[in-house]
């Protein structure tokens, strides 16, 4: 009998979900709720985390791992060039604050 | 390009690689992204400059209604993948229910987004309000605009899978890949506005 039920993409958008929800979970433990408190470690985190799915993203549900080697490259240097900015730019603005 | 039990395609060493769609889409991902990273960049730098404000915005925002909306993009995102694997084995009433379900996430999407727009508008927070809400209904907004093109391109997709004579599977693959670029534009804007400190 054919399979029609892909188990790899299943399996990624389970690992996408499950990191979805560990928002909750650091949220939870920096104490969410009415007064949120700052945080680096949180920030830089969620950054981190968010570029991880993205990564995920682009390589299982967007076929980049069966790409030329050229796009696997440019899409990895994307994500590189995203966290540089991404943390540069609140690093940056602490720093002036 | 050989197919396994679970529809996992392996790779052999004679098929080329080749790239999923049209390449000149892959520029469009490649620009809008770097386009968005700006934005974020500018959020991020006001942001830590002014951090008590920004957290006073946020604090507004619903985490979990975030976390829905991320979970109903995500499961649209594997069933528009779902269905590029079902086009290309040929089974084309399956990808097209993909496509489908596609937007109906989509739609789902949406509605939570005007609800919570309308929320937040009911609380008095607008585009004026704060620094925060102004970036939050920019970002908001202008992935609201790229999600209305998505249901175009979803169009497109249901129209390609339902002719006989206009299936290509370069075109499905294309639309695929705008829909995902929507997708991870969202996981980042997530991210930013309703969970950073």
């Amino acid at each position: 009998m054919e399979t029609t039920f892909n188990r790899r993409l299943f399996a990624v958008w389970l690992v996408l979900v499950g990191i979805t929800l560990t928002y909750l979970w650091i949220d939870h433990a920096v104490g969410g709720g009415a007064l949120p408190k700052t945080s680096s470690a949180v920030t830089v985190a969620a950054i981190c985390l968010a570029l991880v799915k993205v990564r995920i993203i682009m390589r299982e549900f967007m076929e980049v791992r069966h790409a030329p080697r050229l796009l696997c490259h440019l899409t990895d240097l994307l994500v590189v060039v995203m966290a540089a900015a991404l943390l540069g730019a609140y690093a940056a603005g602490r720093l002036v604050a | 390009m050989i197919a396994t039990a679970s529809g996992t395609r392996v790779a052999t060493a004679r098929e080329p690689r080749h790239v999923p769609g049209q390449p000149d889409m892959w520029f469009f991902v490649l620009f809008e992204s770097l386009v968005f990273t700006s934005y974020f960049c500018v959020y991020l730098f006001n942001r830590a400059r002014h951090e008590t404000a920004f957290l006073q915005g946020q604090s507004h925002l619903i985490l979990w209604l975030g976390v829905v909306d991320t979970i109903v993009l995500l499961t649209s995102s594997w069933a528009v993948a779902c269905g590029v694997q079902h086009a290309r084995a040929g089974r084309y009433q399956a990808a097209r229910r993909d496509a489908i379900l596609t937007a109906a996430c989509g739609l789902v999407f949406l509605a939570l987004k005007i609800v919570e727009w309308a929320r937040l508008i009911h609380m008095g927070k607008t585009f004026t309000s704060s620094q925060f809400f102004q970036y939050y209904f920019f970002l908001t907004g202008i992935h609201c605009v790229h999600l209305l093109i998505g249901f175009i391109v979803l169009g497109v997709l249901v129209v390609q899978l339902s002719g006989e004579h206009r299936r290509s599977q370069v075109v499905v693959e294309t639309c695929a890949t705008y829909w995902h670029t929507v997708d991870f534009f969202w996981v980042l804007i997530f991210a930013l506005l309703y969970v950073v400190r």
